[in-house]
């Protein structure tokens, strides 16, 4: 079933070849071990002998042709007020636009490049308090050539329509209900008031997920749940649930000559061996693999297959503890509770030495190298001893008992719950009662927030901006405090951070918010597996970046990707 | 025997009702609904947004009110829309019930092909190699679960053959040759299996058959060993191996949602389980509802099938 992974990572829900080789037992060794010798190689190193970023050609674009991708997800509808599923934005973008964006492959100096570009915006401003935005229309933008737009002129007044939709429900609405305000004094202007200065406001307008949609489907559907149209480089030409998305070629798009392929197909295949099968037979043309040991049993049968290391600039998974109450509200339970868990030991062991430590806010925001785990800070040292003493001055010499619920994301995630748990019995007698739960009842216990005990917590993949990633995870306000901070320092600096243009200081900012969250351990991040992007070796312009899977919510820059055939 | 058919079909009257309600039950015990499963990870949509939809949707009534107007969509054969996706049910059925059926008749007939000649051999060269060979494949059937052997399949198939299925379903109306690629591993997957307990089953009823005096009276009018077996013995011994593969069909319409996934097939079993997983009421109700009924009707069928098989029955 095409479920959600809240970072559009490595999510296998089905059975895949790990669950497949864990599951079959004693019963299934002989073949198993065919299997390894059919075509498994084990990585041994830590280093990726693979690039973490494709430069765009040099040589100019073809025309034509047409792409597959075997896909494990499905959009579960097609309202972009009703979901944030990867299901939905692996293609949402291509079909619509957004009023500015982040660079595509083509563009982007690296995988870390975050400077806004126009999408359906020539330009846009803010006043110097950061509370009147104003956007320019790009001029002779047409929404597609397709009952009921027609080939109709894109005005302001269709993009002030969508963002009151937006903000008047659904899942979109924490960003537009920003807005106090919007004018459109002619038709390519669009003025927006917010109620409170962000200069971030118009990074979140570059996130994947806030995508324009016309108002007149809404109005003859009620909904947007069945048509998808916009003014997108695609058109939606079918969608069959559980079967394929298909979208052709729009020829009236407004980046005349783009897009390059005339057609990209998304089948539906929710196994993940299944979707591996399917890359190696040439039926799918992109293919995404958590593990370097993966990535070599595919380049046994597809050796001339590119690959990018995609490396995580953000661990979406870590124990989010009811630190509104005790024994979690004590910071030394927190600090004893991360000393005592041997996350190196998660690297090592569960993804294969090619992993990050884990840490919430993206480093790319405050510095440019990835941080090791000695930089994480004290709190975050394997140093069972010392956190041992820490818990006896919290008051609990002998331990206590909780409880941990988590929903299984990836194969990786049970061992992984079970190594925290055999951790922290093993260094502070805490005896952690493990329920595993589906995805429904793990998110309607998770999100209403009034859990005891530790969840195996989250932070969903849809947005990638800094305004996201602290103000909207952290601040104690904030709808999407899953992980229940409550701290007045955080509060300060991240409201602050909204209040400051200034990259630079926006960089000093962002690293004061991290310490303080690494030093009051608010939010306890769990090791994560990077993973490989790959691809058939004819696919041109085809890079992830730092957070916008090509293949997930990044999908946008397939409209630059190109056949060298 | 129209008394009887009559008689069995008002018996199933309770039976479904009491199924009605298990599944309307159960759906409500579990925690969660459609609206978290689809909206909840964003962290955006509030609690009163939330009661809001609910009202919208009709799951705010009270249990009794929402069980007696699905009934009532049931029997006026409208079972309303999925909440999750907003598509109409019968239409999510429609699309859904010819890919099983397909995948389900396959199964049988691959698994008759292989089970019924195996058996009878099996069984007229009792302890010989070709027996302990049968007997071996059939344990294996038994023992090796669908998703080790599907994924097996289509891994080795990609590896050593560079081919594995077409993946996107297409009906067999679009393109009958494109849809046999599709439907031929994974019903020979789900066929292997079948076919293990109705060999296991056709040998052991053959065995004793083949001991009856009418057989041994066929053998002394000089008839030949094919025709005593395949003529006389068998259709005797095929009633257990038709109670078994009635039974088969009814729990491949609801139990093939592992090789619908591995092969990415769109048929019930996926539809089935993904409307379990996000709580989509009405759907789970439908389709249990479906299935039961299916299986009720195979149930009679089958029965029906013993006169015909044995003319010595008679209904009563």
């Amino acid at each position: 079933m095409p479920i959600k992974n809240p970072n559009g990572n490595a999510v296998r829900h089905q059975v895949n070849r790990r669950q497949f080789l864990g599951r079959v037992g004693w019963g299934g060794v002989g073949m198993t071990a065919l299997v390894a010798g059919a075509g498994r190689a084990r990585a041994s190193t830590q280093v990726s002998p693979y690039p973490d970023w494709i430069v765009a050609s040099s040589k100019p674009p073809k025309r034509g042709g047409a792409i597959t991708r075997a896909s494990s997800w499905d959009p579960p509808v097609l309202d972009p007020r009703l979901t944030q599923s990867i299901g939905l934005y692996q293609f949402a973008a291509l079909v619509t636009n957004r009023l500015v964006r982040y660079p595509f492959a083509d563009e982007a100096s690296g995988t870390n490049d975050l400077t806004l570009k126009g999408d359906l915006a020539e330009s846009w401003g803010a006043s110097p308090d950061h509370r009147v935005w104003t956007f320019k229309l790009r001029q002779g933008v047409k929404w597609q050539n397709v009952p009921p737009l027609n080939g109709r002129e894109l005005v302001a007044a269709d993009i002030k329509y969508c963002f009151e939709a937006y903000a008047k429900e659904g899942v979109q609405s924490f960003t537009f209900r920003e807005i106090e305000a919007m004018e459109t004094p002619d038709k390519s202007t669009l003025r927006v008031h917010l109620k409170t200065p962000n200069v971030l406001f118009a990074h979140n307008l570059a996130e994947p997920v806030t995508v324009i949609f016309p108002r007149e489907v809404l109005e003859e559907d009620g909904d947007l749940k069945k048509r998808l149209i916009g003014t997108g480089p695609y058109i939606l030409k079918e969608h069959t649930r559980k079967v394929r998305v298909v979208l052709a070629r729009n020829p009236d798009y407004w980046d005349k000559g783009r897009p390059y392929l005339d057609e990209y197909t998304i089948l539906s295949t929710p196994d993940a061996a299944t979707r591996l099968a399917a890359f190696r037979t040439g039926q799918s043309d992109i293919l995404w693999v958590a593990s370097l040991g993966e990535v070599e049993t595919v380049r046994k049968t597809n050796p001339a297959a590119v690959v990018q290391e995609y490396k995580n600039v953000l661990a979406p998974f870590g124990l989010s503890l009811a630190q509104d109450r005790p024994p979690f509200n004590d910071v030394r339970v927190r600090r004893a509770i991360s000393m005592a868990v041997d996350r190196q030991r998660q690297v090592d062991t569960l993804f294969e030495g090619h992993g990050i430590p884990g840490w919430g806010v993206p480093y790319i925001y405050y510095q440019d190298k990835m941080p090791t785990l000695a930089q994480l800070g004290p709190w975050w040292q394997y140093r069972p001893a010392e956190a041992k003493k820490l818990l006896a001055e919290a008051g609990h010499p002998n331990g206590f008992e909780t409880t941990l619920f988590y929903y299984e994301y990836n194969p990786q995630m049970t061992s992984q719950v079970q190594l925290v748990q055999q951790d922290l019995k093993k260094n502070l007698n805490i005896n952690i009662k493990i329920t595993k739960l589906d995805y429904t009842t793990y998110y309607g216990r998770y999100v209403d927030l009034k859990w005891d005990g530790i969840a195996w917590g989250f932070q969903s993949g849809h947005a990638v901006g800094l305004d996201e990633r602290t103000y909207m995870y952290m601040h104690s306000k904030s709808t999407k405090n899953f992980f229940r901070v409550n701290d007045p320092v955080i509060d300060e600096l991240t409201s602050k951070l909204r209040q400051t243009p200034e990259r630079a200081e926006q960089r000093v900012l962002t690293k004061k918010i991290v310490d303080r969250e690494f030093d009051q351990v608010l939010r306890m991040w769990m090791p994560f597996d990077n993973g490989f992007l790959m691809f058939q070796p004819h696919l041109r312009n085809m890079a992830a970046g730092a957070l916008r899977r090509s293949d997930g919510y990044g999908a946008s820059t397939i409209a630059r990707l190109w056949l060298d055939k | 025997m129209y008394k009887y058919v009559i008689r069995r079909l008002l018996l199933a009257v309770p039976v479904l009702l009491l199924s009605s309600l298990i599944v309307f039950g159960l759906m409500r015990v579990m925690p969660g609904d459609a609206l978290i499963a689809l909206m909840g990870e964003s962290g955006n949509v509030g609690e009163r947004e939330l009661q809001k939809l609910r009202k919208d949707l009709g799951l705010d009534r009270p249990y009794h009110e929402q069980y007696l107007i699905w009934m009532w969509q049931m029997v006026s054969f409208n079972p309303g829309d999925s909440i999750f996706t907003n598509e109409p049910i019968p239409v999510a059925l429609k699309k859904a019930i010819p890919v099983t059926l397909e995948l389900a008749t396959l199964a049988i007939i691959l698994g008759l092909i292989i089970a019924i000649p195996v058996g009878v051999l099996s069984a007229t060269r009792q302890d010989k190699p070709s027996d302990y060979v049968g007997r071996v494949v059939a344990v294996s059937g038994l023992s090796l679960p669908d998703f080790w052997l599907g994924t097996l399949v289509i891994t080795f198939a990609a590896i050593w053959f560079h081919w594995i299925p077409p993946i996107g379903y297409v009906s067999i109306w679009e393109s009958p040759a494109r849809n046999l690629q599709q439907f031929l591993l994974p019903a020979a997957v789900l066929g292997f299996r079948l076919s293990s307990a109705t060999m296991r089953m056709t040998r052991s009823t053959v065995l004793e058959v083949l001991r009856e005096d009418y057989v041994r009276t066929a053998r002394a009018k000089g008839l030949g060993g094919r025709i005593v077996v395949y003529k006389h013995a068998l259709k005797n011994a095929l009633i257990p191996v038709v109670t078994i593969v009635g039974g088969q069909l009814g729990t491949l319409l609801a139990g093939t949602v592992i090789v619908e996934t591995i092969f990415a097939l769109p048929g019930m079993g996926r539809l089935t389980v993904e409307a379990i997983l996000f709580r989509d009421y009405p759907v789970v109700q439908t389709n249990v509802m479906l299935v039961a009924g299916t299986l009720v009707t195979l149930n009679l069928l089958v029965d029906l099938s013993y006169a015909w098989l044995d003319p010595r029955i008679r209904y009563q």
